[in-house]
């Protein structure tokens, strides 16, 4: 991954923070977050979650520019992302993967990860019909480098099959190159775990601290997955109910007991059991045993949740 | 959008040695049946080859917006309309009285066509660039009806509803189509070329190069943000794919190939005349659909597709008659089984039986012909 | 004045007709996703068998055969086509209509053969009204009322039958509809006749001298395409919005044919659509789906 050959910085990126600050978002009459804050710091890998319903999803899309923040700013480096437009975001170095696998399923492995680099490339429709030489010569690199992030996820033999026909995990990973494709500064991973067992997930966990290893990008990611949060994460923000609870390295988290609340639920004063009402995802320190997150970064079942399905916006 | 049914342009074939060489050369045989057919064919039969390419120019728009970016258009028809009445004024002879006419040489006015009927599909940018899929189709519709109202408005430049107006003929370099076989001075193996022959030449060489372009767009970048925006907009949008600009964008490109066809049509009719009725005649309702029926049956996004479901389309009706020799002999009665009624019911069927059977048309069922000999490689 | 108000009169009884075939088109979108390109075919095919059976059992016989008609090959379309394409993308569903469109219309033109094309509103058509002292065609002042009965009958079994129930719970969760005892195919089914019904009842209004001086012709099918801007104009997911969108409709083709031209009549409808559209994209009661990633 180091021979960059097109990137937009050769070598290391130049990586800036990415601050969210004071963010609401509202759905009509629905708050989904409500005036959060946190900061990804360059090159640190920064976990954000929460049960289902929270707003990570919605947060995601309101970093990404998919869904319009109501208040608040979010900003990468000193660049405003909420007055940028929406297409214009990736350009700027943010890649994402996304939760249900938006992949093209009929169109080529390969031309799935060639879409991240939509925004390096250029050239248009007679461009390209009529085969200009230099929009060729630069497609060809463009294709070393797709072969290339293909090559280091894992996927390059699946480089001419429909992405659509390929094993689950397997297309996790096309999704991941792809937002690798965009040569982004900020990798966003929306649940780069579900539907995974346990090696499955222990190899994921290997490949988001290879990236970031490799080409010093931040990576923000959402996941049910604690063993796999705790284990990687330098720092976690957790949500529940569109507000923040907590924002610390993951030791702390675990044991702050807004948060062991949220997961676990607690009495709402209905008549409600004290236990499991509303937890989307397993508790932290649950099943875990030791605390200690350098130690443990158990890609096991315990931690496992369904895919987050009610929030709004995905 | 978990769906099977709208990609037949997308597979990429195997890349197996002998099945490249297997396409290169059927590509070059199909070249040298395509222009060694004039010397065998008579006329009537490369009329209808003609007429076919017309088609096959406008689905190749057509389903570059619908098969590739997934955007329906019912407006093809009021395209063609656009680009043959460009023509006919650009190329049009100035100083006539009754019609309107820049006096430019054709190939100045064929373009110029070409380009406007672009200009005029990326008019539609604040419809086209907003809109998804069937909204846009029904709301396309008004196109339709707004380029029937304009055609019969202004006579002056659209053509007389009674007589219409001549398009001029297509010539280059002093090399013109519109000569007699008898008269013509060019001739090949002995073969003189008259009008038809030319004609089909012409025709050959604008197909060959609207479908070489669309090829080239739909494997390169542009083709990829078509399909990105057909599977998922907002995972487009965030991998840098400007979804407005290149659903306006794909829509002018479709129309631009619209106004091509709509050229062709008007030399292949030798006339240029508003339609009776909004629905039917050569550039309303019914010749959308006609299209429309062309690339489902050819497989959608499929660009040889397209062109085998033109040659269906808009071929049956001109060589039905030509086969059964008794063409307009029944068709005053009223409810006869006229060609056209037969190719109604012909593609009308086909929709209907490749969307539940077929998906991915004529191209799919290709492709799982071809598939053993593929997989041999 | 008094021209004005005949024009709203006439207008308003259009309107109502192009209300019914927009809320039968809209229940059909709302029921199965399916945007019905065959709706002008099975207005026309109801009145096809209406002009057929007209001469033999009377038109009040003949009418109601009709409308059934226009409701069996509805139902037939559905279970025979739709319902064997489930897995198809909405847009292939769409051109799958448009394929039946091609062939119901092909047909019924071609049976119509080239003689006079027949009127189908024989107690009502060319008999003016005279209200004081505006002259308005009886069509449309029937029409008005059918409609406004029919549409009232359908919100009230919209809101409180269990059939209507069904119909909401569907569109709004077909999963959890399904969980809840209601049968999906039965809902699908019936909408698609009720669309037809009234496509057919549509039909006995479209053919006539008063409202498009011309008989049942592949015309009529023009004409019934104006249902598709009246459902947009109003969200294709809301019934109330296609009845509005009706007489949008009606009244913006009645008022620019007479103060406007005649000719540009029919565009101006679809301008007005492309105007909502531009504004709303997905009409003025439409739901805005947003796509999940």
């Amino acid at each position: 991954m180091s021979g960059q050959t097109t990137g937009r910085t050769p070598g290391r990126r130049d990586v800036r923070p990415l601050r969210v600050s004071e963010v609401t978002v509202r759905f009509g009459g629905l708050v989904a977050v409500n005036r959060v804050s946190f900061t990804v710091e360059p090159g640190s890998i920064h976990a954000l979650i929460g049960p289902n319903g929270a707003g990570k999803s919605t947060c995601f899309n309101a970093i990404s520019g998919v869904c319009r923040i109501s208040s608040g700013r979010i900003t990468l480096g000193d660049v405003d992302l909420g007055r940028t437009p929406p297409h214009r975001i990736a350009a700027l170095g943010v890649g994402r993967a996304f939760q249900n696998l938006a992949l093209s399923p009929t169109s080529t492995v390969f031309d799935n990860v060639m879409l991240g680099r939509h925004a390096l490339t250029g050239g248009g429709f007679l461009g390209h019909g009529l085969r200009a030489p230099w929009l060729r010569r630069a497609a060809r690199r463009h294709a070393d480098r797709v072969a290339e992030i293909c090559d280091f996820l894992g996927v390059a033999r699946y480089l001419h099959t429909p992405a659509g026909v390929l094993p689950y995990g397997d297309q996790k990973r096309v999704d991941i190159a792809r937002a690798l494709a965009v040569e982004p500064t900020l990798l966003m991973l929306d649940e780069p775990a579900a539907g995974m067992n346990a090696s499955e997930t222990a190899e994921m966990a290997a490949l988001i601290q290879d990236v970031r290893d490799e080409l010093g990008v931040s990576v923000l990611f959402v996941e049910h997955d604690m063993g796999l949060v705790m284990g990687i994460a330098d720092r976690v923000t957790v949500l529940d109910f569109g507000r923040l609870i907590a924002d610390d390295v993951p030791s702390v988290v675990q044991r702050a007991p807004e948060v062991i609340a949220a997961y676990l639920g607690v009495d709402d004063g209905q008549g409600q059991p004290a236990v499991k009402t509303r937890a989307g995802g397993g508790f932290p320190g649950t099943g875990g045993g030791n605390g200690d997150p350098a130690t443990s970064p158990r890609p096991g079942r315990d931690g496992r949740a369904e895919p987050d399905s009610r929030e709004a916006m995905g | 959008m978990s769906d099977s049914n709208r990609a037949a342009g997308d597979m990429v074939p195997g890349d197996g040695r002998w099945w490249r060489i297997g396409r290169v050369a059927g590509a070059a045989l199909l070249i040298v049946v395509l222009l060694a057919l004039p010397l065998y064919l008579p006329g009537e039969w490369l009329k209808v080859g003609t007429w076919m390419m017309t088609g096959a120019v406008g689905a190749l728009g057509l389903t570059l917006l619908t098969g590739q970016a997934g955007q329906l258009s019912l407006a093809h028809g009021f395209f063609l309309l656009v680009g043959a009445v460009s023509y006919a004024v650009l190329s049009g002879p100035a100083g006539d009285p009754t019609y309107i006419g820049f006096g430019l040489p054709p190939v100045v006015g064929l373009l110029g066509a070409v380009l406007i009927s672009g200009l005029a599909g990326a008019a539609f940018a604040p419809v086209s660039g907003r809109l998804r899929g069937i909204y846009l189709g029904v709301a396309s519709l008004a196109l339709v009806f707004l380029g029937f109202w304009l055609g019969r408005a202004l006579p002056a430049v659209a053509g007389s509803t009674s007589s219409g107006r001549l398009p001029q003929p297509f010539s280059i370099f002093g090399l013109s189509v519109d000569v007699s076989r008898q008269l013509s001075s060019l001739s090949v193996f002995g073969v003189p070329l008259g009008r038809d022959e030319r004609t089909w030449y012409l025709y050959l060489l604008l197909t060959a190069i609207a479908y070489l372009l669309a090829q080239g767009a739909v494997s390169g970048r542009p083709g990829r943000a078509w399909r990105a925006v057909r599977d998922n907009e907002t995972a487009a949008t965030v991998l840098g794919v400007s979804v407005v600009r290149v659903k306006a964008g794909v829509f002018a490109i479709s129309s631009a190939y619209a106004g091509l066809a709509g050229v062709m049509t008007a030399w292949w009719t030798g006339i240029m005349k508003p339609d009776e009725s909004e629905v039917a005649g050569s550039y309303g309702v019914t010749v959308s659909i006609a299209f429309l029926a062309m690339i489902v049956v050819g497989g959608l996004g499929s660009l040889p597709g397209a062109v085998l479901g033109a040659a269906l389309v808009f071929g049956l009706p001109v060589a039905l008659p030509l086969l059964t020799q008794s063409a307009s002999a029944d068709i005053g009665s009223g409810t006869a089984f006229s060609p056209i009624v037969i190719t109604n019911f012909a593609y009308g069927a086909l929709i209907v039986l490749i969307i539940l059977f077929e998906p991915s048309g004529m191209a799919g069922l290709g492709r799982r012909l071809l598939g053993p000999a593929r997989a041999r490689t | 004045m008094q021209t004005f108000l005949q024009v709203l009169i006439n207008g308003t009884g259009k309107g109502a007709i192009f209300a019914l075939l927009a809320l039968g088109f809209v229940i059909i979108f709302k029921a199965t996703e399916v945007v019905n390109f065959a709706h002008g075919s099975l207005a026309l095919a109801g009145g096809y068998v209406v002009a057929v059976l007209k001469p033999m059992v009377g038109w009040w016989s003949a009418a109601a055969a009709g409308i059934t008609a226009a409701a069996v090959l509805a139902l037939v379309i559905e279970r025979l086509l739709l319902a064997r394409a489930r897995n198809a993308s909405d847009t292939s569903l769409a051109i799958l209509t448009i394929g039946v469109d091609v062939l119901v219309l092909t047909e019924v033109v071609r049976r119509l053969g080239t003689e006079a094309s027949p009127f189908l509103g024989d107690p009502y058509d060319v008999k003016p009204l005279t209200l004081g002292d505006v002259t308005v065609g009886r069509s449309e002042v029937v029409a008005l009322a059918v409609s406004v009965v029919l549409i009232t009958a359908f919100f009230a079994a919209f809101r409180f039958s269990p059939w209507g129930v069904a119909m909401r719970a569907q569109s709004e969760n077909r999963e959890a509809a399904a969980l809840m005892g209601i049968r999906s195919s039965r809902v699908t089914a019936s909408a698609w006749a009720v669309g037809g019904a009234l496509a057919g009842i549509a039909v006995l209004f479209l053919a006539t001298q008063d409202f498009s001086g011309g008989g049942l012709s592949q015309a009529t099918h023009g004409v019934a395409l104006a249902a598709f801007p009246a459902a947009i104009i109003g969200g294709l997911t809301s019934p109330g919005g296609a009845v509005l969108g009706g007489f949008v409709v009606g009244l913006t083709e009645a008022m620019t044919a007479q103060y406007v031209d005649l000719d540009f009549a029919k565009v101006a409808v679809y301008l007005v659509m492309l105007l909502v559209l531009v504004v709303r994209p997905s009409g003025l009661f439409g739901r805005v789906v947003q796509a999940r990633v």
